[in-house]
């Protein structure tokens, strides 16, 4: 055989044994299995949602309103409004997993930033840094919501910029935690000694091992920005009435506790994501975790 | 460094941060686009400018927004915190009378998570990836999957109204009057006046809503416990530790759980707080009247001197729980002491 | 460690002992009535306190000049004042207080606290004070001990049933003056007894306000001295539960008495459940559609043709199915006050006329509008609900409409400075008359205020019919100007009034005496408890 191609079978054995370890290890954490199955699913089913479902989630027929499942073709029964629960469902996924994805992307982006720098800078920067991400995370959650919903106007939107200003200081603290630890590491000191610059020793090398930590946390986060969605719905302050956000349906729900289907099946819908993104988050530290293998 | 040192330098970074605070909850209180004016005063008099500006005059709004922040800053320092426009009360009276609910709420919720979280994440840690691991993660896990106020109401309805195991919404059975006010907290209020039948009921009205706020924080607490504990029992002093013949129970308990805490700790000061507000939800499913419903109200009705007061106040509690949490660090982790 | 487990066993044992002891506490010998309710009280003072519950405390620990009948509003009954007259060109009513009636604190009633308590919700001018304001009560004297006199602008023949209302509550002149009160011209800057009122009461009813946490509980206890016939009940507590479903569950397994916020489906779940009894009567909340008149506000909505058009877009039906129980009025004038015209003169949904109109107006392809809302729910009435139906059924006729709630104050801000272009809201009559409707009128309360639906912008004939609506006494003569006056709101009017939800209670069926009134909720006094 040439060189060139001993190379390249080589290089592609190498990225086998990648997928082969991931397979493998995946294998032995059958909940990240069952977790990864469920997410990709309601992906699906976000994706494929106007064909998916029977009926359209906002069409209102007040004759037919709290239909139990199964009655007049409903397959999971109807709302206060006559609306079909099964088909608000389906779509409700393409808001609420968006949504929960926006929050923790755009809050773990700025978190991830400013943790790293106040980690690598250190000093004073580290210590401003850290007195404005307490001074967020003191903040009680819910005036933070209350004030930017009452300025901003009750919406998806709005209710996602709220949770990201809230979000964001966890990402900082994490990061800033990682990055202080790696910093005093060996290998650092290598690269430095070899005469690598700061930016290159923090793009290079500290941010890609920060990257694992912070996904663990990102994934387990997604429940909960969901979860808190519900809340603020509760509250009045998430989307609109009209909208089928898992959150918003569950809040409305219980005051039609007797009848079941309005909140049990958004709710086992929030259940399942938030437990599948628990599985995945757990099973992803355990994997990447270099300590525990 | 010493104790002195660091302490020090904790609390002069604290200070900045404070300060802070009362600015961003100035701002948040005067960001609400409506006037307070026309939230609070009743029609007849908004027509009269005398009134209305009488009005403006007593609570400060007739002045620019610097000037308002340095008046309230001041009356701050000498522990007035205004008086709230809805209740007519000084916030601090509110504050008495709606904390003390809330932070007996907390604390049993508290220690519930304490308990079931620590127990979950050392059986899964310890019997890593058995069945048992599985079972204990999923249990948790499904507690913490579903919204707050839906478990509420379930548990409302099937262990309250069904079963009847459980008393019902409210600190105590309406009929009761409260005990003598001496903390607010029911529990010790009626220890202190000697009805132990109050304190009867008082627990058996907390049972259900801290059990549900509790297993909140128990799947944090046992993800957090599993997690660290994992990382000591593979240290070396660990694998030392066994390889002297030291008996596995002793191991834990005695070399590794105590060093896989200081997460733990920390987790405790961030949940604290956050169940301090958090509560709101719980709250208003069982008409508990606590500063997570009274800051929700003040939110809503504009009434800007409440919810200053308010965020301050829980702001300064979260800060002085952390800080607590750092000094004890000092205490659990050596590293520092050496720095 | 041995050590540290005993002490923890012994207090998780003591935990558990006084649990047992607590969990089963027996009822004690008080007769005590528990009220939920989703508390929304402003005050307990009568010149400043303007919300349902208020009235219902009221109703118990003070007395008016004269009453309604127990269960409804067909004729004024004596309470304090035992007679009265009024003048011939009805604007003098002199009234003649009774002996019998007595302050909780023993004070006989007099004139002078009368004449105080008038001129205080007057003069310090808070919610409830525009029902005495120098426009409709011009002056009231005290002629001797036990006779006075109001005399009033302009003849009105409702102001008997005016009085009625808990706001007119007598107070005690003394114990309030005592307590930082007055009833000078400058009250609303220099009384300060709100403070002293909210906690206590100084008054003539069969209960006494023992205290009053705001957003947690109030608490009556029964007057010891009081001078009529004694309640059952020794003592009743309203409490703050603010969501519907927890007080569902505190009803069914008796930690309440009464439930006051239940929505018609969780009624309709109670209907036929061992042990809990349901009340259903007339509704008096009206909900409507308001389209501010002035163009720049309103926009489109501000044309008589599209407010006509909206009125036959609506599903009148479909509301009915939303509020179980529930009528379609036929216009603002609560329907059961005399003369209102009932559902079988409501609006009938006529998609094509609606279409027709909008198309006359200038808008064949509809428009697109905001609806502002309070994110409100009214006595188990969720606002969020009607208005996705709103959308919808509007949405038919090619009527976009973008919802906007509110916070209840924010929303409420922009209503009252008439600033909301499409409005929906709901009113309850103040007054148990149809001259409640003239609020509704141009020049009226809500029309000219909230909508900026004045005077000046109708016929000089619905002007005079106005201005006579308002004085005249003569009863036929009345139902047939308010006639007149209704027909013209269902072809002219700016609002579309489309639901009145009935109303229901629920509450445990060992109570007797439940009585539901619109002018004051529910007189605690008449109940009591199968023993």
């Amino acid at each position: 055989m040439s060189i060139s191609s001993t190379t390249s079978s080589i290089r592609a054995s190498a990225w086998r044994e990648q997928f082969a370890y991931i397979g493998y290890q995946v294998r032995h954490h059958p909940l990240v299995l069952i977790g990864l199955v469920i997410v990709v699913g309601w992906v699906l089913v976000a994706l494929f949602a106007p064909f998916l479902a029977p009926k359209e989630p906002l069409a209102q027929n007040v004759t037919d309103r709290l239909q139990p499942p199964g009655s007049r073709g409903y397959v999971w029964g109807t709302d206060e409004l006559g609306r079909d629960i099964y088909s608000r469902v389906l779509y409700g996924a393409r808001i609420t997993i968006p949504a929960g994805l926006a929050v923790i992307t755009i809050g773990s982006v700025i978190g991830v930033l400013v943790g790293a720098i106040a980690g690598y800078v250190g000093g004073i920067w580290d210590e401003v840094l850290m007195r404005i991400t307490e001074l967020f995370m003191a903040f009680p959650t819910i005036i933070l919501a209350m004030a930017v919903t009452a300025a901003l106007g009750p919406d998806i939107r709005n209710a996602i910029i709220a949770l990201v200003i809230v979000w964001w200081p966890n990402y900082a603290r994490l990061l800033r935690g990682i990055v202080l630890e790696i910093k005093n590491n060996e290998y650092i000191e290598a690269a430095r000694s070899a005469g690598a610059g700061g930016s290159y020793i923090l793009f290079r090398t500290i941010l890609p091992n920060s990257v694992a930590p912070a996904v663990v946390l990102m994934t387990l986060d997604i429940g909960n920005a969901i979860l808190t969605f519900a809340g603020l719905s509760f509250l009045g302050l998430g989307p609109d009435p009209t909208s089928p956000e898992w959150g918003r349906m569950v809040a409305i729900g219980i005051d039609f506790f007797g009848q079941w289907w309005m909140w049990l099946f958004p709710g086992l819908a929030i259940a399942s994501l938030v437990m599948a993104f628990n599985f995945i988050g757990d099973g992803v530290r355990d994997i990447f975790d270099p300590r525990l293998r | 460094m010493s104790l002195q040192v660091y302490i020090l330098r904790r609390f002069l970074f604290v200070i900045p941060l404070l300060l802070g605070i009362t600015v961003v909850a100035f701002v948040i209180a005067n960001a609400v686009p409506a006037d307070p004016i026309n939230a609070n005063l009743p029609q007849n008099a908004l027509n009269d400018e005398r009134l209305v500006q009488a009005f403006r005059e007593k609570w400060g709004l007739d002045k620019p927004p610097v000037e308002q922040y340095l008046t309230y800053l001041g009356n701050l320092l000498r522990g007035d915190m205004g008086v709230s426009i809805k209740t007519r009360n000084p916030i601090l009276d509110d504050i008495r009378q709606f904390l003390p609910a809330t932070i007996e709420l907390a604390t049993f919720s508290i220690v519930i998570g304490l308990a079931l979280g620590i127990s979950v994440g050392v059986v899964s840690a310890v019997w890593k990836n058995s069945l048992i691991d599985y079972l204990a993660r999923t249990f948790v896990v499904i507690g913490v999957s579903f919204p707050v106020f839906v478990l509420a109401l379930v548990g409302l309805t099937v262990f309250h109204v069904q079963l009847g195991w459980v008393a019902g919404p409210g600190r105590l059975d309406f009929i009761i009057r409260n005990p003598p006010h001496v903390t607010g907290l029911f529990t010790i209020d009626s220890i202190l006046a000697g009805q132990w039948d109050k304190l009867g009921n008082a627990l058996s009205h907390l049972v259900l809503p801290s059990i549900i706020l509790g297993s909140y924080v128990a799947g944090i607490i046992a993800r957090i416990t599993r997690s660290s504990l994992l990382e000591v029992l593979g240290m070396d002093y660990v694998r030392t530790a066994r390889s002297k013949g030291v008996h596995e129970r002793r191991v834990i308990m005695r070399h590794a759980l105590a060093n896989a805490m200081i997460p733990v700790v920390t987790i405790i000061g961030i949940s604290y707080g956050n169940l301090l507000v958090g509560s709101v939800l719980i709250e208003s499913i069982f008409a508990w009247p606590g500063i997570g419903r009274y800051a929700f109200r003040a939110s809503t009705s504009q009434d800007f001197p409440a919810i200053m007061g308010v965020s301050i106040l829980i702001a300064f509690i979260y800060v002085a729980v952390n800080f607590i949490v750092d000094i004890l660090y000092y205490f659990l982790d050596p590293r520092i002491r050496v720095a | 460690m041995a050590y540290r487990g005993r002490l923890f066993s012994m207090l998780a044992l003591t935990l558990v002992v006084a649990l047992l002891i607590g969990g089963g506490l027996a009822a004690q010998e008080e007769r005590v009535l528990v009220i939920g309710h989703a508390e929304q009280t402003d005050s307990y003072d009568p010149a400043h306190g303007f919300t349902p519950t208020t009235g219902l405390v009221n109703r118990a620990t003070y007395d008016t000049l004269v009453t309604f009948p127990d269960d409804d509003a067909s004729e004024i009954l004596p309470s304090l004042a035992t007679e009265w007259t009024v003048s011939d060109d009805g604007l003098v009513y002199t009234f003649t207080l009774g002996d019998e009636a007595r302050f909780s604190n023993g004070d006989p009633v007099t004139a002078e606290d009368v004449v105080f308590s008038i001129l205080r919700l007057q003069n310090v001018r808070s919610n409830p004070g525009f029902l005495a304001g120098p426009d409709r009560i011009a002056s009231v004297e005290a002629i001797d001990e036990k006779t006075v006199a109001f005399t009033l602008p302009g003849p009105r023949p409702s102001f008997l049933v005016e009085l009625t209302n808990p706001v007119f509550s007598i107070t005690n002149a003394d114990v309030v003056r005592a307590n930082g009160g007055t009833d000078a011209a400058d009250a609303a800057e220099t009384d300060t007894a709100r403070d002293y009122l909210d906690q206590n009461s100084a008054g003539t009813g069969p209960y006494l306000l023992e205290s009053w946490a705001p957003q947690d509980q109030t608490s009556l206890v029964r007057n010891p001295d009081y001078w009529g016939e004694p309640p059952y009940f020794d003592r009743v507590i309203i409490v703050n539960i603010p969501e519907a479903a927890t007080q569902k569950a505190a009803l069914e397994s008796g930690q309440i008495d009464i439930a006051l916020d239940l929505t018609p489906d969780q009624i309709a779940e109670l209907e036929g459940v061992d042990g809990i009894s349901i009340f259903t009567g007339p509704g008096q909340w009206t909900h409507f559609l308001l389209m501010n008149a002035d163009p720049e506000l309103g926009g489109p909505v501000s044309d008589p043709l599209v407010q006509l058009a909206i009125r036959y877009a609506l599903d009148y039906e479909g509301y009915r199915e939303l509020w179980s129980g529930s009528v379609t009025p036929g216009t603002n004038m609560a329907y059961i006050l005399a003369g209102a015209f009932q559902q079988d003169r409501a609006f009938t949904r006529d998609l094509d006329r609606a279409r027709e109109l909008l198309a006359e107006a200038g808008y064949p392809d509809g428009f697109d509008i905001t609806l502002s809302y309070p994110d409100y729910t009214a006595f188990g009435v969720n606002m969020n609900t009607n208005a996705q139906k709103i959308q919808a059924d509007l949405a038919e006729v090619g009527i976009n409409v973008t919802l906007n709630p509110g916070e209840l104050q924010v929303s409420l801000e922009e209503y009252r400075n008439g600033r909301q272009g499409f409005g929906y809201w709901f009113w309850g009559p103040d007054i148990l008359d149809p001259i409640d409707l003239l609020s509704f009128v141009p020049g009226g309360k809500v029309a000219a205020e909230r909508a900026n639906w004045t005077i000046d912008m109708v016929d000089p004939e619905i002007a005079a019919l106005i201005e006579q609506a308002q004085v005249e006494s003569d009863p036929d003569t009345r139902l047939e100007l308010f006639e007149q006056l209704q027909e013209f709101m269902q072809q002219e009017g700016i609002f579309a009034p489309f639901n009145v939800p009935a109303t229901q209670r629920a509450y445990r069926s060992d109570l007797q005496g439940f009585v539901w009134h619109p002018q004051w909720e529910l007189d605690v006094a008449l109940l009591s408890r199968v023993e």
